[in-house]
């Protein structure tokens, strides 16, 4: 079987995420929404979350748990070798061994990565299945490889594909960049490194296949349903019709799991062969080998200033690796979130012979904003201006990278106004590293543009029920952001209800189209869709109610469980009441379902999202270790639907990036190929002892045409400033920026050497 | 009609599992028979030490008492999720790396990814699903939702049990003791300041109880 | 996890009368959590695993007239609570709180912190059969090797993980032994051997040899000790370098002073060139770094761990400081 058959390959899958999750152009919708004049109860406020009690009672069935009978237990054979020809395999041996039921050979041909698939099994427990896998011969030439960006870029370096290891792919003009640096007072360039991270989701990733004739179930831990019904049925050349995908809960992905992934095919092909369920759950070990990574960076910043802080020219050069994969789009934050007449950017993929990259929570975002907001704030620097002063002053108002549309809303200015005040801005060294002794103090700030809106198609269904019931089903899936919360508030908001009084579904093919949970799509994609259901439900209850109140339906307001008469409050009937009226009168004894659908904006305007982090850090330099003491981080996410849970996603932000600026590395290693820290012990996540005290912060502003609540997404805005914001502040505390993550103390008291020169 | 439904369902599900449980048909389903051979012993001149392959365990978990027989590289863990079928307590590293197996063993919380199963024998485990009685929840458990202690909510059995244990013995701990305590657990979504607030909170709500 | 089978003796004495004829056969386990995460990756594959947790009365904190005997089974959490570990021998103190996290220090024995084995990724991976393994090279050698020593190593570059040993070195603990050739206490120091001794090995316990007993001597009058560990995270991390010093000390001046390095070479590493600097000198911070810089010229860092005798320097200059 050939990869490209089902999988995207890293380019396509990359492509894809673009169209899928991130610039998505709509239909105009015949409609334009106008959100700005609704008032909400619920909306906006702190509701806990519906399936709070089945998490923390250890109810909560996560694709781990799911445990079918007669099922078997799949494991998979990965190559050694980083670079091999697969000359001959035999999977035979493995039937002697009592209680295997299933073995495929996946592999032929070359192999690129150390971690790559290559045969499975089924058997009745793990221990059998992984004994074997011991039993399958697979004979190997092994072949030169070049696991790191520095061995691709050697000259005669091994090929990683048929193409270049060097590639560009991406390149973008406007202006005139030599114009630029010609105009500039100033001009400086530095380079900024990135490493590769892993995702390393808590649940490591897995799938549960199951056949019933020509039927195909399938538990997958995924961000997308959808996404991954749509990959078997291309896999396995099968109607969608066919195949039903199931996630009740899942334990983190962060990009990891936007589509259909290897093993969830081979989880489906042993099942056939067995003729019974299969469940293959990876290793941590796998995680780090295989389901993606954050493609690392190299990326050098030219950039011209006038004395007064306005920017001239910027130009990026990025080499970026994402291993067999093509990397990350990183120049994003130079093109778009400063306002700049000469922009030029060049892209070029390393390949390297490891595992492909997966997007990867605000993909080259993250990376880009590390260096772009490194670079302002030397430049900033140069020109003795405050670093915010230098962003204020070329606060854009339009998205320049996208012809120059005007924002629908934007609100950094007020992030950069609050966030300054909480952290106390004026605190700041005036010049860095004007501090003394042997642990210093400084702040820092950057900023962030990210896009966030929703995908035109998503469906959603508000269905009551004659018994006064009411539920609320989207085909999406809660990825840990409170999805289903939000589903129940609101309906609940809509129809005058509580949020415990509706029963939220989601998680299943069989419901309501909805794309894949990534991009910070989500919200802005099911929140329009389920209110469209929820309003066409309150229409018909509105239409039944004023009946009953001998009022026009337009004078019936819901609210607090009752519907009442605009014009004469008294006259009012509860919820449970109307409908029990209805069922007696038999006009309403089936359930009603009213599908909504988030159809699309109006053009004409770039729909993003902003926000801003401070960082207040504490360097010992003498050994370079970096303490961050405080990270207040404000976003501009247009209309807020669940103040608790949208904190909580700050907070995640915050603390993911605490650990990319400080730990988090996957290191290769050039001898043996393989990936040297596939563990929690050598690949350092932040702990509950190294988080700041955070702050999280959110404007306080309504999108007035995005959708009909006025809401953008927020997964991935609060993981892109901390990172740039944590550098820039250990810069201001030492007089040097460290121009590469994760500041690690080696690198800490590197960079304090070069100060020494300087 | 979602009951119907549920009968119909082939699969075999935690609910059904856990129905089953309640009539004690578990122990009977799941303990096969000790068999001579699965006890042997390594002769020294210092007298026989006792072999097992196979080991007959009493534990006592959740305050329910089961004795099953186990293999010796089987881990707690492994009997937990996969003979006892409490899968509240998670896999996340298997390597004692992460927390997110944490259960109390003697009312001290350990790694049961790498803690043997015949070792258990004879001792009170608790995991996530003893907490809470049927009628209320833990004062923890009950903090973790109203603080939003969780994201994914993968990791949180592991942290609702590490906080347990602190606050069983520390009834008030300062925010530092409170990451103390709770540095063995990772927690991916990064909603450590939320969990540390939830501590504060049930200890608060527990000392006035 | 491959399958193995469980003994479980009674006495020490079964223990050492275990007849040793193939590698690896036996291994023995005290809290368990290195030798199963071994076992787990395959980099061991035991047939029998010696529970030594079932022989009775191993776990103990005892004062006695000569000093404290501490029982190898103790756990480190017992030993990071002991209040007499913790006012009389703060570096043991600060050693067994340092260790893993608190899950870890409830499953860890005092004995099972002597002995672990190195967390080197070359030697933990699979994968990988280095010198320590059997194999032919040290991949650490001109591989990625930022966590590995400057010291000592040769054959290997492995650094000693253990935080308890540097501190009880410090404090001039022995142990005792019990093997089929009788029963001996050493001093702790001599229980560590260097790669070029034995590279498939840390230490000089044989298979069916027990590492019974710590013992400590009685504090000096004005002896003090810290226990000092750097690392990259907040917590939860191997020494990057750690320090233990233990002293007598009085007016600025140490009258005597031992001073061991964790983290920086295969076996504890203990600088008398700079206890001798240092003793019956008036204490600062330049005098310290000096005495190390001297202690550390031998070292010889490999391309990615140079900083760590930066490091070194500092950590020891303010561990000493801060017993003044």
């Amino acid at each position: 079987m050939r990869k490209k058959e089902y999988f995207a390959d890293s380019e396509e899958a990359s492509l894809l995420y673009r169209e899928e999750f991130r610039d998505m152009k709509t239909e105009e919708p015949e409609v334009a929404p106008s959100p700005e004049k609704d008032k909400f109860e619920i909306i906006g406020k702190s509701t806990s979350r519906i399936d709070g009690e089945k998490i923390v009672t250890g109810r909560a069935p996560y694709t781990h748990d799911i445990k079918l009978r007669g099922m078997l237990y799949g494991k998979i054979l990965r190559s050694p070798h980083a670079c091999a020809e697969v000359i001959s395999m035999d999977i035979s041996q493995v039937q002697s061994l009592p209680g295997v039921k299933a073995a495929i050979q996946l592999k032929k041909g070359r192999v690129t990565y150390a971690g790559e698939q290559v045969a499975a099994v089924a058997a009745v427990d793990e221990k059998t299945a992984e004994q074997a896998l011991k039993l399958i011969k697979v004979e190997y030439k092994s072949l030169p490889f070049a696991v790191t960006e520095e061995k691709a870029m050697e000259e005669g370096a091994p090929q990683v594909r048929k193409r270049p290891n060097v590639q560009k792919f991406n390149e973008y003009t406007r202006g005139n960049i030599d114009k630029g640096f010609k105009e500039a007072d100033f001009v400086l360039e530095n380079t900024y490194k990135t490493a590769v991270e892993i995702h390393h989701p808590a649940e490591t990733h897995g799938s549960v296949a199951k056949w019933e004739g020509e039927r195909l179930t399938v538990w997958d831990s995924t961000q997308a349903i959808f996404g991954v019904r749509d990959g078997l049925a291309r896999a396995l050349k099968i109607p969608a019709s066919r195949i039903k995908v199931i996630k009740h809960y899942m334990g983190g992905g962060f990009g990891s799991k936007l589509g259909i992934n290897d093993y969830t095919v081979a989880a489906a092909m042993l099942a056939k062969q067995a003729n019974k369920p299969v469940k293959i759950i990876l290793s941590r070990r796998e995680n780090s080998l295989c389901v993606g990574n954050r493609p690392s960076s190299l990326q050098t910043i030219k950039g011209g200033v006038k004395k007064d802080g306005t920017l001239t020219a910027l130009y990026l050069k990025n080499y970026t690796s994402g291993g067999i994969g093509r990397g990350d789009y990183c120049s994003e934050p130079v093109v778009d979130l400063y306002k700049c007449p000469n922009v030029q950017v060049e892209e070029h993929s390393v390949f390297t012979n490891t595992g492909a990259s997966r997007p990867t929570r605000a993909p080259g975002h993250v990376q880009g904003t590390f260096a772009l907001e490194g670079f302002l704030e030397e430049l900033a620097n140069k020109i003795n201006l405050d670093p915010l002063e230098l962003r204020k002053k070329n606060y854009s108002t339009k998205n320049q990278g996208d012809k120059e549309t005007p924002y629908s809303s934007k609100g950094l200015n007020k992030c950069y106004q609050l966030g300054a005040e909480k952290i106390g801005w004026k605190r700041r060294n005036k010049r860095p590293g004007e501090g003394n002794g042997k642990v210093r103090r400084g702040l820092g700030v950057a900023s962030q543009i990210w896009w966030g809106v929703g995908r035109a198609g998503t469906q959603a269904d508000v269905k009551l029920h004659p018994d006064g019931s009411v539920e609320a089903i989207c085909g999406t899936q809660d990825i840990g952001c409170g999805t289903r919360t939000y589903m129940a508030t609101i309906t609940a908001e809509t129809l005058g209800l509580r949020p415990k009084d509706v029963t939220v579904k989601i998680g299943n093919t069989e419901y309501p189209w909805c794309g894949g949970s990534g991009g910070s799509t989500t919200t802005p994609s099911v929140a329009p869709a389920i209110r469209d259901a929820a309003l066409k439900a309150a229409d018909y209850l509105k239409k039944m109610a004023a009946e009953k109140l001998k009022a026009k339906p337009d004078e019936i307001n819901i609210t607090k469980g009752k519907f009442s008469n605009k014009n004469d409050p008294v006259q009012s009937i509860g919820y449970k009441k109307l409908i029990e009226e209805l069922r007696k009168e038999r006009k309403f004894r089936r359930e009603k379902v009213f599908h909504g659908e988030y159809v699309g904006r109006p053009s004409g305007f770039a729909y993003n999202t902003f926000g801003a982090h401070f960082a207040e850090v504490e360097v010992d330099v003498e050994t370079g270790k970096v303490k961050v003491l405080k990270v207040v981080g404000v976003h501009e996410i247009g209309r807020l639907i669940n103040k608790i849970t949208a904190e909580s996603q700050i907070i995640g932000g915050i603390t993911q990036g605490v650990s990319t600026a400080l730990f988090e590395e996957r290191i290769m290693d050039n001898t043996t190929g393989n990936v040297a820290n596939p563990n929690f012990r050598d690949y350092k996540i932040a702990t509950s002892l190294d988080i700041p005290e955070i702050t999280p912060l959110i404007v306080d502003t309504v999108d007035p045409r995005i959708n009909n609540l006025g809401a953008k997404g927020l997964g991935e805005p609060p993981r892109i400033p901390p990172a740039g914001a944590i550098a820039n502040a250990v810069y201001n505390a030492i007089g040097v920026h460290v121009r590469e993550i994760p500041m690690t103390p080696d690198k800490v008291l590197q960079a304090l050497k070069r100060k020494e020169v300087d | 009609m979602e009951k119907t439904k549920k009968k119909k369902r082939k699969t075999f599900t935690r609910r059904d599992f856990l129905k089953g449980f309640g009539g004690g048909a578990l122990s009977a389903a799941v303990v096969p028979q000790l068999l001579a051979h699965d006890i042997d012993s390594l002769r020294t001149k210092k007298g026989n030490i006792p072999l097992f392959s196979k080991k007959q365990i009493s534990l006592t978990v959740n305050e329910k008492k089961f004795s099953l027989v186990v293999e010796p590289a089987e881990t707690l863990l492994h009997v937990l999720r996969e003979k006892l079928n409490l899968t509240g307590t998670k896999t996340m590293c298997a390597r004692g790396e992460c927390g997110g197996c944490t259960v109390l063993l003697d009312g001290n919380p350990v790694y049961s990814c790498l803690y043997l199963a015949v070792r258990a024998d004879g001792k009170k485990i608790t995991t996530i699903e003893g907490l809470a009685t049927k009628e209320k929840l833990h004062p923890v458990q009950q903090a973790f939702i109203e603080k939003d202690g969780y994201q994914c909510g993968f990791c949180t059995p592991g942290f609702i049990i590490s906080s347990v244990a602190l606050l069983n013995k520390n009834n008030n701990p300062t925010l530092e003791e409170t990451k103390n305590a709770l540095s063995g657990n990772l927690c991916r979504c990064g909603n450590y300041s939320r969990i540390h607030e939830a501590v504060a909170a049930a200890s608060k709500n527990m000392r006035r109880a | 996890m491959t399958n193995f089978k469980i003994a479980e003796p009674q006495t020490i004495d079964q223990v050492t009368s275990l007849t040793i004829d193939k590698k690896d056969k036996y291994k023995l386990m005290a809290g368990g959590t290195d030798l199963l995460a071994e076992i787990k990756d395959e980099i061991i594959e035991p047939e029998v695993v010696v529970d030594l947790k079932s022989i009775p009365d191993l776990s103990y904190i005892k004062k006695e007239k000569n000093g404290v005997r501490i029982g190898a089974l103790t756990s480190l959490a017992r030993l990071a609570e002991d209040t007499l570990i913790k006012n009389e021998y703060p570096a043991l103190h600060e050693a067994a709180n340092s260790v893993a996290s608190p899950q870890l220090r409830n499953m860890g024995t005092a004995g099972g912190n002597l002995c672990q084995r190195p967390r080197c990724w070359y030697y933990r991976d699979p994968q990988v059969k280095c010198r320590k393994k059997g194999g032919g090279r040290c991949f650490a050698f001109r591989g990625k090797n930022k966590y590995h020593a400057i010291l000592g190593g040769g054959l290997c570059y492995i650094v000693h993980p253990s935080d308890l040993a540097p501190a009880l070195i410090a404090l001039d603990a022995e142990i005792s032994i019990n093997s089929p050739k009788g029963n001996t206490t050493i001093p702790l120091t001599n229980f560590y051997t260097l790669p070029k001794i034995n590279v498939r090995k840390e230490n000089i316990l044989a298979p069916n040899e027990v590492l019974r007993e710590i013992k400590i001597p009685l504090i000096k009058k004005e002896e003090k000790s810290t226990y000092s560990k750097f690392i990259e995270r907040g917590t939860w991390d191997f020494a990057i370098v750690s320090a233990a010093v233990k002293g007598t000390v009085s007016g600025g001046i140490f009258r005597d002073i031992t001073i061991v390095l964790g983290g920086v070479a295969p076996v504890p590493w203990r600088l008398t060139k700079a206890e001798n600097i240092i003793k019956g000198k008036k204490i600062t911070e330049d005098l310290v770094r000096k005495a190390t810089r001297e202690a550390l010229k031998e070292a010889k860092p490999l391309e990615e761990n140079g900083y760590k005798k930066e490091l070194a320097e500092i950590v020891l200059y303010r561990a000493v400081l801060s017993l003044l």
